[in-house]
């Protein structure tokens, strides 16, 4: 993909992850995003953290320096930590730029225990992830081997408007989702 | 005909006034809401997929149930054919029972609340909790979802807090961010304690045997997350052929429900995944999709009805519907509500138990305008009341009026008679003001207009016909409105067709088009009213046969020929008819229109789009290029232009509690535009509207188009001239 397509569609994703909601952050390597997180953690006031191990957490080194900051970081036992830990990282497999949504294309448990019942959900994903359309990404998925025994879009954080139909963010998924691009080729999820 | 019960129902409805703001603010803000979310993208492609799968899935049920049974198993879940709710019920219960299910949490499904699902679980002492908050709500409430998409819409936050102080043993203050929050932490316990899941789905795909959701809180994930045994509860209408044909559902179901982009999540299921079971291990949850029939195959193996299947359950039909607007959704009486509803309800609960509902559709057209998979919605309520005609026949009253409707003679009599008998209520003033008690409800919001003394079929020959140029011949058919009630209208009509070059006649064996008939489901008088009509207006003959109310226009074009399908005589000369058949302005605007022309004397003027001219015909820019043309005019739009004025034939005199406050909506947006006139092309609008302003603004005056033409046009030679 040329850069300047790469940009476009990160702008796009941006765009729209913003309006509901999201915060988005792109760095270029794993490293920075190593840095980055852990600043976002510190100043959202996370004691403790489930991280899923993923390429671009393993490259950037993300437990070390989390816990050189004093952070608890939970890599196992997710069944047990998710319920009460403060933040939850995992990487998402594609982005799609027209919805800002991203998606999980993953049948592991972990992966939505560490994503759904965090109050802040920290998403990483390879800028070369990113999809123009949702056509584009139905095609992507269909094209798989076989689909995934669990697909999830996640646009923003969990809402409602089921009380007078007043918007309220934070139901029974994360209240706050933080999604980080990486730049660096680091390879995809599995 | 709507039972006296309904009637309380209603009248509770329309007295609830939390209710009527919800929903009130609600349908407001979701026209502009589902109007940008769909900004930029192709409505009409989008709806123009939907139909096209899910028809190609309709017509291919066995085969798409069987390809989706092949490929769920496949993947290692089990597939349960359930042709009954009860069968449905039977099975989850067997399971749940074979699990040792104590704790059950649910997700969303209205098939579930369909068949009862949880009283069943419950009865056999187990724990059933709604996990999404609407429906979390009206569980503990102990009511039943008002709406398809916000189960709790008629709800206010005070109420729900009591509901929840009530139930969880201390006290909720009447924040919506708190009552959230304690929804988080009670449900949370539910997800993290549950041993079995069950959820609906929005859609199924046959191609790979994928379960699709869209849910916005999280409780479809936490659903398909934590449970070990998982259960979807699916109803057949919800399969598609292929994986990427998901994608027009997902680019049509949150913009039309919710004016979302995309809900906050989308999940795939496919098969088993793995769990986290109690003794801590991680291995494939038990996987159980139950796909249920329960009186829907009956309703898509009937032609008239197949269409069904392609609804998406998007709600946006109850969302624009006047009626629904002003009742809610209990009024409907079952879990299906508004119009949609009204026919789900009529296959998978009972025919009688769509009896009473099915009268509230207006017929106005607006849901099908917005409808993603292009159903007909009014047009299959009125194949309900017609059949629901035909087996039980109408009430006395109602029958004898269409018997006589449809005997030309006793009918025009009868009105010529009206004329003489009515002095006595109008008291030599052009309109009703006091009717006899008996008869109140039918004129507390709006005055009646009086029978004319002299009907249009006695005027037209006093009129002297002046055609220059002479192109050709038109019949007019007049409608009894403005043969009998607004003859001016008839004049206008002719006048400016003689400006065109044509001469115009009227077919004296004319009578009523058999709308009343036709909406009130009594196809029989439908279709002697179609007969008689054709045989006298003879359109093998003349070149056009014009009308000036949308109503007839419609019955001209449409009703005629399905109504005579079965008769191939009379049936080519309804097609030659429809063919000929076009609405006043629509003809005049194809005819090239009038030359640009008028008195010049200002006067502001505001639109109103009726139902079957705009929704039925696609007339509107017509209309209102034929105004612009007329010198003096200054055209303003309205809001809402096209939103019923509450006439729709004899819903305003079954319903007057429910036609009075749509007229207010109409009058109040006809007030704001600052108008001196309000013009339209339906003679029933113009009833509607010029009773209602005459109570509440006389100010404002009510005219057809084609009486606007008569008087801003007629000194204009004689200016000329000078």
């Amino acid at each position: 993909m040329h850069k300047d397509q790469q940009d476009d569609l990160y702008n796009k994703f941006k765009t729209k992850i913003e309006l509901v909601a999201g915060e988005c952050y792109r760095v270029n390597t794993a490293l920075e995003a190593s840095e980055l997180v852990c600043n976002v953690l510190i100043e959202k006031g996370i004691k403790d953290v489930a991280l899923l191990n993923s390429p671009i957490s393993q490259k950037g080194d993300f437990v070390n320096l989390f816990e050189k900051k004093g952070i608890i970081v939970y890599t196992d036992n997710f069944r047990q930590v998710t319920p009460d830990a403060q933040a939850g990282i995992t990487q998402v497999n594609y982005a799609i730029a027209e919805l800002g949504s991203l998606v999980q294309a993953d049948a592991d448990v972990n992966q939505r225990l560490c994503s759904t019942l965090v109050p802040i959900h920290i998403a990483l994903i390879s800028t070369d992830k990113l999809i123009p359309t949702l056509k584009d990404t139905m095609a992507t998925i269909h094209s798989l081997p076989e689909i995934p025994g669990f697909v999830g879009f996640i646009t923003g954080p969990s809402r409602t408007s089921d009380i007078e139909r007043v918007l309220t963010i934070g139901v029974h998924g994360p209240k706050q989702l933080v999604v980080v691009f990486v730049d660096e080729e680091v390879g995809g999820v599995a | 005909m709507a039972d006296k019960q309904f009637k309380k129902k209603i009248s509770d409805a329309l007295d609830n006034n939390v209710l009527r703001g919800a929903l009130g603010r609600f349908g407001d803000a979701y026209v502009i809401s589902r109007e940008k979310a769909y900004e930029g993208y192709d409505f009409k492609e989008i709806s123009d997929n939907i139909a096209e799968v899910k028809a190609y899935a309709a017509s291919h049920l066995d085969e798409m149930i069987d390809q989706f049974e092949k490929q769920a198993t496949a993947r290692g879940a089990k597939v349960y054919r359930a042709s009954t709710g009860e069968d449905a019920k039977q099975y989850i219960l067997e399971l749940a029972k074979k699990k040792e299910v104590k704790r059950v949490v649910k997700s969303k499904s209205m098939v579930s609340e369909e068949i009862l699902l949880n009283k069943t679980l419950m009865s056999a002492g187990m724990e059933v909790q709604e996990s999404d908050l609407g429906e979390w709500i009206v569980q503990l409430a102990g009511q039943h979802p008002s709406h398809m998409v916000m189960p709790a819409i008629h709800m206010t936050k005070e109420e729900v807090a009591d509901v929840f102080s009530g139930h969880l043993h201390k006290l909720n203050q009447p924040v919506i961010a708190e009552l959230v929050k304690t929804a988080r932490e009670e449900l949370r316990k539910s997800f993290l304690e549950a041993d079995m899941g069950i959820s609906g789905a929005n859609m199924a795909i046959a191609e790979t045997g994928t379960l699709i959701m869209l849910t916005n809180e999280g409780n479809g994930r936490l659903t398909s997350t934590l449970p070990p045994t998982h259960v979807f509860l699916v109803g057949i209408e919800k399969l598609v052929p292929k994986f990427e044909d998901a994608t027009h559902i997902l680019q049509a179901l949150p913009r039309s429900a919710t004016g979302q982009q995309i809900t906050s999540y989308v999940s795939m299921v496919t098969g088993p995944t793995p769990a986290y079971y109690p003794d801590g291990t991680v291995q494939d949850k038990e996987f159980h999709i139950v796909l249920m029939d329960n009186g829907r195959r009956k309703m898509y193996e009937d032609e008239k009805f197949k269409k069904t299947f392609q609804c998406i359950r998007c709600a946006s039909c109850l969302n624009v519907c006047p009626a629904f607007q002003l009742v809610g959704g209990h009024v409907y009486g079952h879990i299906y509500t508004g119009g949609i509803g009204t026919i789900l309800t009529n296959f998978v609960n009972s025919e009688k138990d769509a009896q009473n509902p099915q009268n509230l559709c207006l017929q106005c057209g607006k849901c099908s305008e917005v409808c993603p998979g292009q159903l007909d919605i009014p047009q299959m309520i009125l194949e309900l009341r017609n059949r629901m005609g035909e087996k039980t026949g109408l009430p006395f009253t109602q029958k004898f009026a269409l018997d006589v409707v449809s005997n030309r003679r006793l009918f025009h009599s009868m009105l010529r008679m009206a004329s003489i008998a009515q002095k006595p209520f109008t008291k030599g003033q052009p309109v009703i003001r006091h009717l006899p008690m008996f008869l109140s409800g039918l004129t507390e919001k709006k005055s009646l207009p009086a029978v004319a003394k002299v009907p249009f079929r006695d005027v037209i020959k006093t009129i002297n016909q002046d055609v220059k140029n002479r192109k050709g011949k038109i019949a007019l058919y007049a409608g009894c409105l403005i043969d009998f009630v607004y003859p001016r209208i008839g004049e206008g009509v002719i006048k400016a067709l003689n400006e065109k070059g044509y001469e115009v006649v009227f077919p004296d064996g004319q009578s009523c088009c058999g709308a009343p008939a036709t909406y009130m489901g009594d196809r029989g008088n439908a279709r002697k009213c179609a007969i008689m009509n054709i045989e006298a207006l003879e359109a093998e003959k003349v070149d056009y046969v014009v009308s000036a109310c949308p109503t007839c226009t419609h019955a001209l074009k449409e009703s005629f020929k399905e109504l005579l399908q079965d008769d191939p005589a009379l049936a080519s000369r309804a097609e030659e008819l429809s063919k000929k058949a076009k609405d006043f302005s629509k003809l005049l605007f194809d005819l090239g229109g009038l030359t640009p022309g008028g008195d010049g004397i200002p006067l502001k003027v505001t639109y109103h789009d009726s139902c079957h001219l705009k929704r039925s015909m696609g007339v509107y820019t017509e209309p209102r290029k034929i105004l612009t043309d007329t010198s003096g005019v200054q055209l303003i739009e309205m809001k809402e232009s096209d939103r019923c004025c509450g006439f729709a034939g004899s819903y305003s005199i079954k319903f007057p509690e429910l036609s009075g406050p749509i007229l207010d909506r109409k009058l109040n947006n006809i007030e704001e535009s600052g108008a001196d006139v309000v013009v339209v092309d339906c003679p029933g609008c113009l009833m509607q509207i010029s009773g209602g302003l005459d109570k509440r603004n006389p100010g404002v005056k009510a005219i057809h188009t084609a009486e606007l033409l008569l008087d801003k046009r007629k000194n204009v030679k004689k200016n000329r001239v000078k």
